[in-house]
């Protein structure tokens, strides 16, 4: 389903790309692209277990706040 | 591998990781990451000095790609824009599905050489690289079938136990060739003794390249030319040249661990001497 916070843009945060990348509204920043796969849920990855970013923003990543 | 072998002014094996997989252009926008890029940048790092070039992909837009196809367009950019490197492909993949780590070892011709992670490592805050023993047995099968030689990446200290595990469990051929990496997180803690103790607990006869992450890759590459090793630098592995100054190219990375090695009487193998030390060679 990909994260509600994730937008490609070409530019944004003081750089700018020919090709639209992965850009992260929560903290207004691209982002690597091995943290793009996260943000697009891509393999088995989830942005609501894996992404500290979206956890803290969401208020479920609080200390002690296990992937169960 | 030994401080004897420094003496005897064996020559160093120089590999550049030119993109890698975790950052990209956000980073420092000098990141090769289109086939043409990255092909450039080989053609660059091995007139500076690089014998090996490690290799991820990239989609166009930076992302990672496990795509054979992908592989291939880069293999064929880096043959254009070069002479003789030694390719060395990444089967590295957190998070990707285990069919996908073998994709990058099906190009045609396949690569030289292929990275084979040792175990588990720590990503981010809640994800981890597996990295299973199942997972490297195939990769290894696979490696063997292709006549790829595995360089096997040592992350920590327990990953030297892996090493073992995997000679009594697989044939490999000689000689053992591992990258020992330090840094922060799960990776070693890169401090000297650790280096120490990391390449005096190496199996008989194994050569080892040595990565140091971030600001320690220029200290950890000298003890690497120091205690006869080889070494590995790149904008994979750091992206400053200098504290707060980024670096501007992989070759300005490649040429300043020339000058080192220069300085300290170590010369820079050859890529057929790579070939030779490495057992590429026919
Ligand atoms: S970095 Fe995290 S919060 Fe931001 S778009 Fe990606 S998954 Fe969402």
């Amino acid at each position: 389903m990909g994260c509600p916070y994730l937008a490609y843009r070409e530019t944004g945060d003081e750089q700018s790309f020919d090709e639209a990348r992965a850009f992260c509204t929560v903290v207004d920043e691209f982002v690597q692209p091995m943290r793009a796969d996260i943000c697009n849920d891509r393999y088995e990855l989830a942005h609501e277990r894996h992404c500290e970013i979206y956890r803290a923003h969401e208020g479920t990543g609080e200390e002690g706040s296990a992937d169960t | 591998m030994t401080y004897e072998a420094f003496l005897d002014r064996a020559p160093l094996v120089v590999t550049a990781a030119l993109t890698g997989g975790v950052h990209g252009k956000e980073a420092n926008p000098n990141v090769p990451e289109t086939p043409e890029e990255i092909g450039e940048a080989a053609g660059a790092v091995e007139a500076a000095g690089a014998s090996v070039v490690h290799l991820h992909a990239r989609r166009p837009n930076g992302e990672r790609s496990f795509a054979t196809e992908r592989f291939q367009e880069i293999d064929d950019a880096v043959r254009r824009h070069t002479d003789d490197v030694i390719i060395q492909h990444s089967t590295g993949g957190t998070g990707a599905p285990d069919a996908d780590r073998h994709r990058p070892l099906r190009t045609d011709p396949p690569p030289e050489m292929a990275s084979l992670d040792m175990g588990p490592l720590n990503r981010y805050d809640h994800l981890t690289s597996e990295n299973t023993r199942a997972l490297v047995d195939s990769l290894h099968a696979e490696m063997v079938d292709r006549g790829i030689k595995p360089e096997l990446e040592v992350f920590n200290d327990g990953h030297r136990n892996e090493v073992y595990g995997l000679l009594e469990r697989r044939d490999l051929a000689d000689p053992v060739y591992a990258t020992l990496i330090f840094g922060p997180g799960t990776l070693t803690r890169p401090r000297p003794e650790n280096f120490l103790t990391a390449i005096s607990d190496l199996p008989v006869g194994a050569q080892f390249n040595t990565l140091g992450f971030g600001r320690h890759q220029l200290p950890f590459a000298t003890m690497g030319i120091l205690f006869g090793g080889h070494v590995r630098v790149g904008l994979e592995d750091n992206v400053y040249y200098d504290r707060g100054e980024l670096a501007e190219s992989n070759a300005q990375l490649v040429e300043r661990v020339v000058r080192v090695a220069d300085e300290l009487g170590r010369p820079v193998a050859t890529t057929d001497e790579a070939r030779e030390i490495l057992g590429l060679s026919e």
